[in-house]
Parts: C-alpha cells; structure tokens; sequence
C-alpha cells in the first residue's frame, strides 16, 4: 500500500495512544458503557487502518465464536489477497484495469485443484437440493449445524436456474438452459467445474463464492450442481412450455 | 406556515422536492412521494405491506415508547426528558436523523441505541445488566419502544449526520471501508448485495447504496417485519445482514457497528426517513 511516512512522534503518539485504547477497551458482547473513543488515534489511522483496527482490536465483533470447521470466527474476516484487491477497487469505483485482472486470474489459476480422475458429472437431483439450500456456514445467534443438516449451494438466491421456478435471484446471469445451449463436451464440464470452484479465474473480482476454493461445496456437491446444470434430463435443461405469455 | 389551500399545497410539494421536507411526515406519505418522484423496483415492492403501513404495529409500539420515555422510571424515579440525543436535553423531533454523531460527554460517536443505553444507565440508573436496558429485540422489549418513538419524531425528515468533528468523519471513513471488505467463506461484503439497482436475492428486491432514494427506505429502520412479527432495530438488520454473510456477529454499540451505520446515514442524507417502516 503507497502511503506517506508518518513522522516518527506521530507514529510514537499513535502507539501509545493505541495500547491505551486497548487497556481500555472492554471486551463485552454488548459494550454499555464504553470508554471514550481513542480520538488522536483514530484520526492518526487510514480508513483502511481503522476499520481493521475496529474489526480486530476494539470489540467490533465476536472473534471467538466457534465455526463449523473447529476454528473461530475470527477466520471470517482475515481477508486473502483476492478479496483484498476486489475490495479495495470497488470501494474506489475503479474500473479493473487488465494487469490486475490477470493477477487475480493467477490466483485463481493457483488455488485451482482438480478431481481424481477428472471431471465428470453427478446426480442432478442431489444437485437440484443443494441448489435450492441456502442452509450452511452461518454462524453467531445461530450457528447451522452441518451434523444435522448438509450445507446447500443457494444457487437460487443469485441465479435463474430452473425455468418454472420463480423465486430466483437476478445478482447473477439466468442459467436456465445451461446444458442444452452448452452441451456435455469435456471442455465445457471443465469450463463449469472452473467457474465453480473458482470463479475468478474467468471473471476476476467477480460476485460469486469460490465454493471449491473455500470448500464450501464438496467434490460430490460440485459433481451434483454440474448435473443440475448440465445433464440433459435436468429440469434446468428442459424448455419452457410455449404460452402466450412466455418470453 | 403554509395553509392548506390548494395552490399552498402545490407550492409545499414544490418547496418540499428543492429543499428536502421539513416537517414530520407520516412514513406512507414519505414512501408515497419517493415513489411517486422515482422509478425504483425496490421501493414499490411488497404492495400489500405499503397498503397496511396506517396500521403498521409498529406506531402501536411509538405510541408505548412515548409513555415510557415520559416516565419516571430505574432507580433515580427520573423520565428520559433531560435524555440528551445530539439536539439539546429531551429534544426528540429531528434527533434521529441526525445520528450517529459525536458526544462531547462520552467522548464517542453513538447511535440511538448506545445513546440510549446511556441515557437509562447515567439519567435513570438502570445497570447495563437490567432487562430494560439488556434487552435490545422484541416489539415489547423497552429498547425497541423507546427506538421506535424517537425514530418516529424524524419521520419525513432528511437524514443529515454531522460530520464536522474528525471523529465523525474517521467513523464515517472507516464504516465505508466495512461496507467494501469481502470477507468470509462466501467473500461477501455489504457491496455484493447493495450496489447494483433493481437486482434481486430470490424474491427480494435489494437497494442500491448508490440511489439515495432507494437508501433511504434501506435504512429506515426501527420497522416491523412482517416474517418476523415484531419491530426491529438497524442493530438487528446489520446482524441479520452479516449472518447470511456468514461473518461474525457485531458487537452493538462497538465502535465498527456505529462507523459502518455513520456510512450508512451519510450515504441516505438529504433523503427523508420513513419512520418507522413496514418491511417484509
């Protein structure tokens, strides 16, 4: 990050000030009755700082909470490079210029990772169900217990899936159609497999999940989702009846 | 004052749309006005809950939280008149649009519900740990009336947070970047959901931070919600928010939860607040 040097008083000043501000702070779920602010320390920080700095180090949220995976929730707001980049340059309004789209598309190519002997499709009708659950890896008031439930995919909180179904979001393109306009070739099930797992490999920055990265989805999930999407006797595949009122 | 004459309605509509209403408007004319000057997928959403806002439950609530403010209650038999909310000691209408702002006797920037605890620990002497200032959810929680009176007495009003002193504006600055930071195991962030116009999570229409007309209604809260059959506070909204998120929970009355809701007022200012609201 380019930054101005700041002087070595002020950075002094900056320090004390923070560690006060850490002795005061209490950490308590509901902070009644905080202390005053650490103002000097506060102006002293980029925005960027300080929004760590609220995050981590002043009580913002509850870091030790447990998650599904055995760690902490702390976890959730440690950013990786990949997020890092695409926040910064939608909070600037910046357009991605095409270096940083192909590092970001590097990063994706690295994290990528391929089943044992290839890709090739599941059960569409497993998949089907994990794309219409938006149960899983939620936690704090209420924490989803993946023991009493496995997590879903919530393809349909962005996606136009399957052409009768209604309650679909519009935050992603439809994929109504998907494997009766693609087909099953090998390079499209990679394609597909690609943009599951990574997404960022072809649309840098994008909106959607990383679920093979993040292992959000299983390899059996992934297998299942591709068949809801590509298998010819999916639903997704199956055209519309023809009404007057069709588009 | 203008009277209510046909031409004087005209020119208040007129005055109203170049300089913002200035007076308490009931939150169905509020909505009704954005909506009739704007063409927003998002705002005219869910017909039958604009239909039903006169019998919104939550002006029942209002009305509950008017009592309690006016009472004398906690262990100093004091009411919540003397209750400084950034405009002078007991001074209600217009409070709640100008929040989050910096206090001089605390040191910190607060919002209505930090200010509030404030107010029934150091007026009324309730402890932090008292039910009737613990508990932050439910309709029948004193919490939730006390919110919803005062947020009532801005409705109409345009939102308008200072931002003259540094800290104000280093909260302000810092909710902003909390609004942009993809985190998580979905990396979401406020951003992947609220800056596109007319999109939608399955059946929802999601407002665009970026359309102040449409921020306006987002952050009206206390509103009732209607699958969830009790008023709800902007504490619980941003909680909701970061579990679908699958992030941690925020801390109320932390610092992050007031800079992220300094970002979010300023984002909606000059916009009039539809308090309180009617939401899904």
């Amino acid at each position: 990050m380019m930054q101005q040097p700041i002087p070595l008083m002020r950075r002094r000043l900056a320090g004390v000030l923070l560690t006060c501000g850490l002795l005061m702070a209490v950490s308590q779920l509901l902070a009644s009755d905080q202390p005053a602010s650490p103002e000097a320390a506060y102006r002293a920080m980029s925005p960027e700082e300080l929004a760590d700095y609220l995050i981590f180090e002043m009580g913002g949220f509850d870091l030790e909470a447990p998650t599904q995976d055995g760690g902490t929730a702390r976890e959730r707001l440690v950013q990786d490079r990949t997020q890092k980049i695409c926040s910064a340059i939608a909070r600037g309004g910046a357009e991605l210029d095409r270096p940083t789209a192909a590092k970001i598309s590097a990063l994706a190519e690295e994290s990528m990772q391929f089943p044992e002997g290839g890709v090739t499709l599941g059960d569409w009708r497993q998949g089907e169900a994990i794309a219409r659950s938006g149960f899983g890896y939620r936690i704090g008031h209420r924490t989803d217990d993946h023991g009493s439930q496995s997590p879903g995919g919530n393809c349909y909180a962005c996606h136009q899936l399957d052409p009768n179904e209604i309650a679909h979001g519009t935050v992603g393109p439809s994929l109504a159609g998907y494997g009766r306009l693609r087909g099953t070739s090998d390079a499209m099930l990679k394609h597909t497999y690609q943009i599951l797992y990574n997404a960022h490999l072809f649309f840098p920055c994008t909106t959607m999940p990383r679920f093979g990265h993040q292992g959000t989805l299983t390899q059996e999930q992934i297998r299942d989702v591709m068949a809801y999407l590509l298998d010819p006797e999916s639903p997704v595949n199956q055209e519309p009846e023809q009404t007057a009122r069709a588009d | 004052m203008l009277k209510h004459t046909a031409c004087a309605v005209g020119l208040t509509a007129l005055i109203s749309m170049t300089t913002e209403a200035a007076q308490v408007q009931a939150p169905e004319d509020v909505l009704g006005a954005l909506i009739e000057n704007n063409d927003s997928a998002y705002l005219t959403q869910s017909q039958q809950n604009i239909m039903m806002m006169p019998d919104n439950p939550a002006l029942w609530t209002a009305d509950e939280g008017k009592a309690l403010f006016l009472e004398a209650r906690g262990p100093n038999n004091k009411s919540l008149e003397t209750c400084d909310l950034g405009k002078g000691p007991g001074v209600v209408e217009g409070a709640y649009v100008e929040l989050p702002r910096y206090f001089e006797d605390t040191g910190r920037v607060m919002d209505l519900e930090s200010r509030l605890v404030y107010c029934m620990t150091n007026i009324q002497g309730f402890s932090a740990d008292d039910p009737e200032v613990k508990r932050r959810h439910g309709s029948d929680s004193d919490m939730m009336k006390l919110q919803t009176y005062i947020a009532s007495q801005s409705s109409g009003l345009p939102w308008n947070p200072p931002l003259d002193h540094p800290l104000e504006q280093a909260m302000r600055d810092a909710g902003e970047v909390m609004f942009y930071r993809r985190a998580g195991t979905s990396d979401f962030s406020c951003a992947t959901c609220h800056t596109q116009t007319g999109k939608r999570i399955r059946a929802s229409v999601l407002p665009n931070i970026n359309e102040p007309h449409e921020w306006t209604k987002a952050i009206s809260w206390p509103a009732f919600r209607v699958g969830q059959q009790n008023v709800r506070s902007s504490t619980h909204r941003i909680r909701g928010c970061y579990w679908q998120m699958r992030q941690p929970q925020i801390t109320p009355g932390s610092d992050a939860a007031i800079a992220l809701m300094a970002y979010w007022t300023d984002a909606a200012r000059g916009q009039p607040a539809i308090l309180p609201d009617k939401k899904r």
